[in-house]
C-alpha cells in the first residue's frame, strides 16, 4: 500500500507543477495577447494634451511655442469657410503645430477649440454635422462620452477647451467609477483569488488522484498478493480493467501451477508411503521365515547362520523403508509435527544413552562437552531425537576404524532465539566441497554416488528434520580431522 | 466378561483363544505357524472386518491381532466396532508406521501397536506381555525384588535386606530404585529419573537427585564411593547393575 500512496503523492506534486505552470503561461498569455492594441501609444488623454499644446495663437504667452513650429496651419482660415461664424470671426487666429498636426492625421481625427463660452472658436477636420456650439450640458455629455458617436477627448488649455475626436467606432469608452476601497483592497482580493485557485488545484489534483488511486488500489492489492501466491481476484472494470483482468489470469496461473505441483507432490509421497506399506508385508514373511529358521534346533549351523544373514538384510531394508518413507514426507512436507516445548540438553543425554545401551563398540569413545541446559526448543521429540542419532551414527559408520565423538549444546552466541546442538568427531573428515551435497537426497541430480556402508538418507534426513523446525543442519571440517555438524534450532529466549 | 482376577502361570496363557484379522492369506499362515510353535493352539482366521467381527461374537477370542488395511473396512473403524460389545485386548499388526496411524490406534482402545516388517520374537513377547497384563494382573501389579550383592532388595515391602538388619527405602528413593531397575543394564539420564519421581521437565531437582543417589549406595553399596551396583555414567545418568539370579 505504500507504494500506492508513493504514486499519489508523485501524482499530486505533477499536477501542482503542471497547474503552476498553467497559471504563468496564461499571466503571461493575457498580457501579451489581449492587453496587447489596447491602448495605442499615445493614450487619446495624451494626443488630446499634445494637440493642445502645440496650438497657438498671437495673443497667447505661449506665443513662444508657436514660434518654434515651422509649418503652420491656420484654424482661422477654416473657420471663415464654415457656416456659423458671427463672434468667432473677431477671434483672433489659432495655428496648429505639425508634431499636433501629424498626431491627428495618423488617428484620423479632428479637433476643435471651445471658448468660454461655448463657441467654437477655432477646429481642424471638423466634420460638417458637428454642432458648432454647445451648452454647459451638452459640454458636461460630450466630455466623458460621445460627440455625435464620435468619441471624444477633450482637455482644458488657458480659457479654451480643446477637444479631439475620433473617427466612428474606433474607439469604445468606458467610464470606470471605482471604489476607494475597491481599490486599495485589490492586491489582497488579487492574491486570493490566487490563492483559491491553487487550492482548487490542489483539491482537484487530489479528487483525480484519489479517484486514480481507488483504481490503482485493488490492481496493487492484487499484485502483493500474488507475490505472496494467494489467489487473487481483481474486479475488472474502470479505466485499468485490462490489468485487472491480466492480474487474474497471472493469479488463476499461479494457482492452478502451484496446485499442480502439490498435488504432484502429494502424489509422489503418496506412492513412496504405498510402495514402503506394499514392501512391508512381503518383508515380515521373509523376516518371519528366516528368524524361524534361525531359531530351529533341526536346522544345520551353517544354514542358520545364512537364515540370520537374511534377517539381517531384511531388518536393514526395514529401516530403509521407514527412512526413505520418513524423508519423503519431511520431503512434501507431509510430516505431522508433534510440538512440545523440550530441553536439548536432555534430548542430547537420551540420544547419547540409547547410543551406549546399544552397545558402543571400545573404538568409539562418546563425551559430552558443553551443555547448556536452560536451551527450550519447540519440536517434535521423536524427530529432533532421531536427528542426534543420525548424526551420531552417520560418525560411527563412516569411521570403521574408531574415533572419538563429542556431544554439546549451547546457546548461539551471535543469534539470539538460535540455538544449536554440535555432534563432533575426530574421524576420517569429508572433503570440504563434498560437504554440502550431503545434504541432498541420494541419487538428486547434485549427488550421484554415495559413500560406501551406508543408504544416504541419513544426513538429508536430519537437514529436513532441522527444516521442518526452522533451522538447520551445517556440516564443517575438523580442524585435526574429522567433522562437525551443527544442527542450528530456533531456542526459547 | 474377562476372568481377569484368575491367576495364571503361562502355560495356561496359552489356553488363550486368539483372532488374527489380515487379508493376505501367507502372512496369516506365518502367524498361525509362529504362534502356533510358541504353544498357542485355539487360533482363528479373519480375512475381513466382517468375519472377523462374527468370529469375536460367536467364539469370543480372547486376544485380536488386527491389521489396519482390510478389504472391506479400515482396522481402526474395526477396533471401534468391536469395542461397542466387547473389551478384547487389541494388538494392532499394520504396514502403515506413520504416528498418526500409530496414535490412532492407541487413542482408540488398543493395547499395543506393531509395524510390519516385525519380528516374531518381538511380536510373541509383546502377545505374551498383553495376555499377562489382562490375564494375570495379580502377579504384574506387585512392585519386583531383587538381588545386589550382598543385599537385597524389596521394591514391594521399600525395605533393603543387608547383613541380617534391615534398612527402609524413602518413597523417592523406592521410586529411583524401580526406573532404574526397570532399565537394569542401561543407562537412564539424569532427566528420566528426575521426570520418574519428580514429575514433568524437573531438572532443577539435579542436586536433589545427586543427594538421593548418594543415600541409595549408603544402603545397598558395600563402599558408597566405589560404587558396585548403582554406577554413574559421567554427564549422562545412571546405571543398576543387576546379576540376574533366578
Amino acid at each position: 500500500m505504500e507504494g500506492v500512496v508513493r504514486i499519489l503523492r508523485r501524482f499530486m506534486s505533477m499536477t501542482l507543477l503542471m497547474f503552476a505552470l498553467l497559471l504563468v503561461v496564461n499571466i503571461a498569455l493575457l498580457a501579451g495577447l489581449i492587453f496587447k492594441n489596447m491602448n495605442q501609444s499615445p493614450s487619446q488623454d495624451e494626443v488630446v494634451r499634445r494637440v493642445a499644446a502645440d496650438i497657438c495663437n498671437e495673443a497667447d504667452e505661449n506665443m513662444k511655442c508657436g514660434s518654434i513650429t515651422e509649418d503652420l496651419t491656420a484654424i482661422g482660415e477654416k473657420q471663415e469657410g464654415s457656416r456659423a461664424g458671427e463672434k468667432a470671426a473677431t477671434a483672433s487666429l489659432y495655428w496648429l503645430g505639425a508634431k499636433g498636426k501629424r498626431l491627428l492625421e495618423e488617428h484620423g481625427a479632428w479637433m476643435m477649440l471651445l471658448g468660454s463660452d461655448g463657441q467654437v472658436v477655432a477646429n481642424y477636420e471638423l466634420p460638417d454635422d458637428i454642432p458648432r456650439s454647445y451648452g454647459v450640458l451638452d459640454a458636461v455629455r460630450f466630455s466623458r462620452h460621445y460627440l455625435l458617436d464620435y468619441p471624444v477627448s477633450s482637455w482644458q488649455r488657458g480659457e479654451l477647451l480643446t477637444v479631439v475626436g475620433y473617427p466612428k467606432t474606433s474607439v469604445a469608452k468606458y467610464q470606470l467609477a471605482l471604489p476607494v476601497e475597491w481599490v486599495s483592497t485589490l492586491p489582497q482580493r488579487a492574491l486570493l483569488l490566487l490563492l483559491s485557485n491553487v487550492l482548487i488545484g490542489l483539491l482537484l489534483a487530489l479528487l483525480i488522484g484519489m479517484r486514480m488511486l481507488k483504481a490503482i488500489r485493488p490492481l496493487a492489492r492484487g499484485i502483493l498478493a500474488l507475490s505472496r501466491e494467494e489467489p487473487v481476484h481483481v474486479e475488472p472494470k474502470g479505466v485499468l480493467g485490462d490489468l485487472a483482468q491480466s492480474i487474474n489470469s497471472v493469479s488463476e496461473k499461479l494457482q492452478a501451477s502451484s496446485l499442480a505441483l502439490k498435488q504432484r507432490d502429494e502424489a509422489r509421497s503418496n506412492w513412496i508411503a504405498g510402495i514402503s506399506h506394499d514392501i512391508r508385508t512381503p518383508l515380515s514373511m521373509v523376516l518371519g521365515y528366516a528368524s524361524e529358521l534361525e531359531e530351529h534346533d533341526e536346522v544345520p549351523a551353517e544354514q542358520r547362520q545364512q537364515a540370520g544373514i537374511i534377517r539381517q538384510q531384511g531388518e536393514k531394508l526395514r529401516h530403509l523403508v521407514s527412512d526413505l518413507n520418513l524423508v519423503s514426507m519431511l520431503e512434501y512436507e507431509m510430516q505431522p509435527l508433534h510440538i512440545k516445548t523440550l530441553r536439548l540438553s536432555a534430548l542430547a543425554r537420551l540420544a547419547a544413552s540409547d547410543l551406549l545401551n546399544h552397545g558402543l563398540d571400545a573404538r568409539f569413545s562418546l563425551s559430552l562437552r558443553e551443555m547448556d541446559e536452560r536451551v527450550r526448543v519447540q519440536g517434535d521429540e521423536r524427530l529432533l531425537l532421531r536427528a542426534i542419532s543420525n548424526l551420531l551414527n552417520n560418525s560411527i559408520r563412516h569411521n570403521p576404524q574408531g574415533c572419538e565423538l563429542f556431544l554439546a549444546v549451547c546457546k548461539k552466541q551471535d543469534l539470539p532465539g538460535r540455538c544449536e546442538l554440535i555432534v563432533e568427531d575426530s574421524g576420517r573428515g569429508v572433503p570440504e566441497e563434498e560437504l554440502p551435497k550431503l545434504l541432498d537426497l541420494p541419487y538428486s541430480s547434485a549427488r550421484r554416488r554415495l559413500a560406501a556402508g551406508g543408504h544416504g538418507l541419513g544426513l538429508p534426513m536430519v537437514a529436513r528434520i532441522a527444516w521442518a523446525h526452522q533451522g538447520r543442519l551445517e556440516l564443517l571440517p575438523r580442524s585435526g580431522g574429522g567433522l562437525i555438524a551443527r544442527l542450528e534450532l530456533p531456542c526459547e529466549e | 466378561m474377562y476372568n481377569r482376577g484368575q491367576v495364571m502361570d503361562m502355560d495356561m496363557l496359552k489356553d488363550r483363544k486368539i483372532l488374527v484379522v489380515d487379508d493376505e492369506p501367507p502372512l496369516r499362515q506365518m502367524l498361525d505357524a509362529l504362534l502356533r510353535k510358541e504353544g498357542f493352539y485355539r487360533i482363528y482366521m479373519a480375512q475381513d472386518g466382517a468375519s472377523a467381527l462374527a468370529c469375536i461374537r460367536t467364539d469370543k477370542p480372547e486376544l485380536v491381532i488386527l491389521d489396519v488395511m482390510l478389504p472391506d473396512m479400515d482396522g481402526f473403524e474395526l477396533l471401534a466396532a468391536i469395542r461397542r460389545f466387547s473389551s478384547v485386548p487389541v494388538l494392532y499388526l499394520s504396514a502403515r508406521g506413520e504416528d498418526e496411524d500409530r496414535l490412532l490406534g492407541l487413542g482408540l482402545g488398543a493395547d499395543d501397536y506393531m509395524v510390519k516388517p516385525f519380528l516374531p520374537r518381538e511380536l510373541l513377547l509383546r502377545v505374551m506381555a498383553i495376555m499377562k497384563r489382562v490375564y494375570a494382573p495379580v502377579v504384574a501389579e506387585s512392585l519386583p525384588s531383587f538381588i545386589l550383592g550382598a543385599c537385597s532388595v524389596d521394591l514391594e515391602q521399600a525395605t533393603i535386606q543387608r547383613e541380617g538388619s534391615e534398612l527402609s527405602l524413602t518413597p523417592k528413593e523406592r521410586g529411583l530404585l524401580l526406573k532404574l531397575y526397570e532399565h537394569r543394564g542401561r543407562i537412564v539420564t539424569t532427566d528420566a529419573l528426575c521426570q520418574a519421581v519428580w514429575g514433568d521437565d524437573a531438572y532443577s531437582y539435579e542436586n536433589t537427585l545427586m543427594v538421593h543417589i548418594r543415600r541409595i549406595r549408603e544402603k545397598i553399596e558395600r563402599d558408597a564411593s566405589s560404587p558396585q551396583h548403582l554406577l554413574t555414567v559421567r554427564g549422562l545418568g545412571y546405571k543398576l547393575i543387576v546379576k540376574e539370579t533366578s
